[in-house]
């Protein structure tokens, strides 16, 4: 009864795949028609500004990138694609870089974008804020002409590295002139942008909507497409799916409605469900082991647990079918750096108990032993997962009290005051596994407080290596050798891995067109999105 | 005293039967009461247990009577198992509000003066914050906690029971009886316990009895919420699960919906009938 059921979903989830093939081969075969109003959201709420220097999540992210842009992106197929630079070639030492920039570009308010604008960002904007210690070896940024700039390191520094973070969340080119001599993070232009990008701000109805006019003076030829693009914010999963059937939302990116209704949609044909685009925003659920306990801080003891959890079950029923079970840490997404040969834990209760059994814990009175599980309340999933685990892990005879706290509480719970012995939560990132995946197990990603890091005190000076190298070894695939080994260290040791990895969907309306195209593509400027109507 | 009954119980018992929608509320609340002491003996299982496939409906499988929610837990032992906490939560923040609301009435009342006007005060102020903001407030800052829920859902509603305690006071306390007993020098507590009170408390107990009614409600709202203690079934967590899957399997809702429904109904039917049996006014009309 279950396999069946697992392969029917398996073949439902090839048949969506095909399709949505089959939908991209017609995108680019159709003329692109000009002009309309794109009305998008995302599955998450109006950001607390629109665009927030430091980071702040996904939804500034997405209003900020349709109107800054990056010197480079990311394509599906993991290769580099120039936005405004043409080119960044490393030295022979991989100590230096040379950035070819696009001529040509205008800001908003009609000044030139420069080489100055760029070593601006570089040591004023990229280093020291937005790139969370990834640039801290960037000795030098000069402007060799108007058009070329010098990118000076002092080790070796790998190229898909520096790349990633160009073409990332920290990587958004703002202008030197608007605010060159202010403080970036508090500037007012940072809810009235000024930036190279397709779309030019023109209203934020606060509590609503974000109206987003072309730029009529884009570097591309004939782009963007679109004559408005408006991002409108709801607060509820449900009502997004009424405004698409509505005809008030034409795509929603990031898990925007109820799983359980994006078959019923899909069928209607009036709308196009698709897994593109999140290659390097995959979201994955973890599990997290507390060293500073006694009991869970035994690797042995986590093997076992992960033993006694049935990720298949956690993928098929929480998930809707919309997750897979992890292979470990690293979203098996991931083709440069997830490793299919770290040690798996497949579903096996018996084997559970044997491994509690010899690691001292028996069955004493009805328990092994009591822990706290804390499960983030952000995601609707997360509370069912909590329920899941529990019931697994009392299934192998440990009592399990569960808290599912709200947002603040559950970020206070787990970052701050380090109060559980197992964690639900989750981590999202780029493919570079420097410095968003990385601090979740390094003795330097402890920070009391910071969300998102280190959070089980885990601490080994061999895994510590490892990461130390991964940012200045250059060779691709020794590289990639070392993250194998990274990958297999945690999922030896366990401070943290991964349940099942989340597969972030966008719907859209079947007219909107060529989208999804990138590899985030939430955060791209979607300057090739057009509507047949 | 009407001397045409043979004792004080059963004339109590004449009068509320005399309502018969309270007599159909009475069958309600007996039987959610027959569940939950039966609870463990028809659903042995933990309630929060996976049985079945996710999404069955009701009546589809003998074996789960009421289907099975999204993560394939049997309903009906959810809400079988699921009455304890309601009931526990109506009772226990029943009692909280009766206590608090009778104490402050009460002293408000009897000793008047500034006591009084800085009581009432108080319970202006409690009665002007939204309740269920201030719940939320408490569990958010207590902790999602059954006995959290109970104190704060405790904390919020004894205010109509503190206004209605200090009427009911206010017309007893310079009465004859107490002044006679004034005089012969009892204590304060002892006219307030043991004289004024069992003359106010009628309209009091039925009133407590809504107020259980409402505890139910405000649970369920938390626990929908997503608030509630997740290591316990709950008729309103379980309506939260169903949520997102209203369109589909709007079964999940509509079954602790029901429950609660019922409930809330008949304890609102038993007030009724208790108002009728209590009040002296209604006693003798026939």
């Amino acid at each position: 009864m279950k396999m069946s059921r697992r392969e029917l979903l398996a073949s439902t989830l090839a048949a969506g795949t095909l399709a949505s093939a089959g939908f991209g081969e017609a995108q680019a075969q159709a003329t692109p028609k000009k002009g309309g109003t794109l009305v998008a959201t995302w599955g998450g709420f109006e950001p607390q500004a629109l665009f927030v220097p430091a980071g702040g999540g996904s939804s500034p992210y997405f209003t900020s990138t349709k109107v800054l842009e990056r010197l480079l992106k990311l394509d599906n197929k993991l290769v580099f694609q120039p936005v405004l630079a043409l080119e960044v070639t490393p030295a022979a030492d991989f100590r230096s870089y040379t950035i070819k920039l696009r001529p040509d570009v205008k800001w908003h308010d009609g000044r030139d974008f420069t080489a100055d604008d760029v070593v601006f960002n570089a040591l004023e904007y990229w280093k020291p804020i937005s790139s969370g210690g990834a640039l801290a070896g960037l000795t030098s940024a000069e402007a060799v002409d108007k058009l070329t700039v010098k990118f000076s390191f002092k080790d070796p520094t790998p190229e898909f590295f520096l790349k990633s973070v160009l073409a990332g969340k920290a990587g958004l080119v703002i202008p030197k002139h608007v605010y060159e001599g202010s403080n970036i993070i508090t500037n007012p232009a940072n809810n009235a942008l000024v930036g190279t990008g397709p779309y030019k701000v023109k209203q934020w109805v606060r509590g609503s909507h974000v109206e987003l006019a072309r730029n009529e003076a884009y570097w591309a030829p004939g782009l963007p497409y679109l004559d408005q693009l408006v991002i409108r914010w709801w607060r509820d999963p449900a009502s997004r799916s009424a405004a698409l059937e509505a005809g008030q939302l034409d795509i929603g990116v990031f898990n925007p409605i109820p799983a359980p209704d994006l078959k019923r949609l899909e069928a209607t044909k009036r709308f196009a469900v698709t897994t593109d685009g999140y290659l390097s925003s995959a979201w994955i659920s973890t599990i997290e082991f507390n060293s500073r306990r006694p009991v869970v801080s035994r690797p042995e003891v986590r093997q076992a647990l992960l033993h006694a959890i049935d990720r298949d079950f956690i993928a098929d029923t929480i998930f809707f079918g919309r997750a897979k079970p992890s292979i470990g840490f690293i979203p098996a997404s991931n083709p440069l750096f997830s490793n299919p040969k770290a040690p798996q834990y497949p579903f096996d209760p018996k084997k559970a108990g044997k491994l509690l059994d010899a690691a001292g814990f028996p069955v004493k009175g009805g328990s092994r032993f009591k822990v706290n599980l804390v499960a983030a309340g952000w995601f609707e999933e997360n509370v069912k997962l909590g329920q899941y685990v529990k019931q697994a892990l009392e299934d192998v005879d440990v009592t399990v009290d569960l808290a599912i706290p709200d947002r603040a509480t559950s970020l206070k719970r787990i970052y701050s005051d380090y109060e559980y012995d197992i964690a639900i939560s989750n981590n999202s990132g780029a493919i570079e596994l420097i410095p968003g995946w990385t601090n979740f197990v390094t003795t330097s990603g402890i920070v009391k407080g910071a969300a998102f890091r280190n959070a089980n005190g885990y601490s080994n000076p061999t895994l510590d290596g490892i990461v130390s190298n991964l940012t200045t070894e250059v060779d691709e695939k020794k590289r990639a050798g070392l993250a194998h080994e990274f990958v297999r260290i945690a999922a030896t040791d366990l401070p943290i891995t991964g349940l099942v990895d989340i597969q972030s969907v966008t719907i859209a309306r079947s007219d909107v067109r060529n989208h999804s195209n990138l590899a985030d593509y939430l955060g791209e400027s979607w300057s090739d999105v057009w509507l047949d109507r | 005293m009407a001397a045409a009954s043979a004792s004080p119980g059963l004339d109590f018992l004449r009068r509320f039967a005399r309502n018969k929608a309270a007599l159909v509320g009475l069958f309600v609340i007996l039987s959610v009461i027959g569940l939950a002491i039966f609870a463990s003996q028809l659903y042995p299982r933990p309630p929060l247990r996976i049985v079945g496939r996710p999404e069955l409906w009701p009546f589809a499988n003998p074996r789960h009577l009421l289907g099975t929610d999204s993560l394939g837990r049997d309903i009906a032992a959810m809400i079988v198992h699921g009455t304890r906490t309601t009931l526990l939560i109506g009772i226990f923040a029943s009692l909280t509000a009766t206590l608090i609301g009778v104490t402050v009435g009460a002293s408000s009342a009897y000793f008047g003066g500034w006591l009084d006007e800085t009581l009432m005060r108080v319970t202006e102020l409690f009665q002007t914050v939204p309740n269920i903001i201030f719940i939320l407030t408490i569990v958010s800052i207590l902790g999602p906690d059954i006995w959290h829920i109970t104190l704060a859902v405790g904390l919020v509603t004894w205010t109509p029971i503190a206004r209605l305690t200090r009427a009911e006071f206010l017309t007893l306390r310079d009465r004859e009886f107490v002044q006679a007993c004034r005089s012969m020098g009892m204590s304060d507590l002892r006219i307030i316990l043991g004289e004024i009170l069992p003359n106010a408390l009628p309209p009091v107990i039925v009133l407590s009895s809504l107020v259980i009614a409402s505890a139910i409600l405000f649970e369920s709202a938390i626990s929908f919420l997503g608030l509630g203690d997740p290591n316990i079934a709950s008729w309103g967590g379980l309506i939260g699960d169903g949520r997102t899957l209203i369109r589909s399997s709007w079964y999940i809702c509509a079954v602790p919906g029901l429950a609660i429904m019922a409930t809330v109904l008949a304890l609102n039917l038993i007030g009724d009938g208790l108002n009728d049996a209590l009040n002296p006014n209604l006693r003798d009309r026939s």
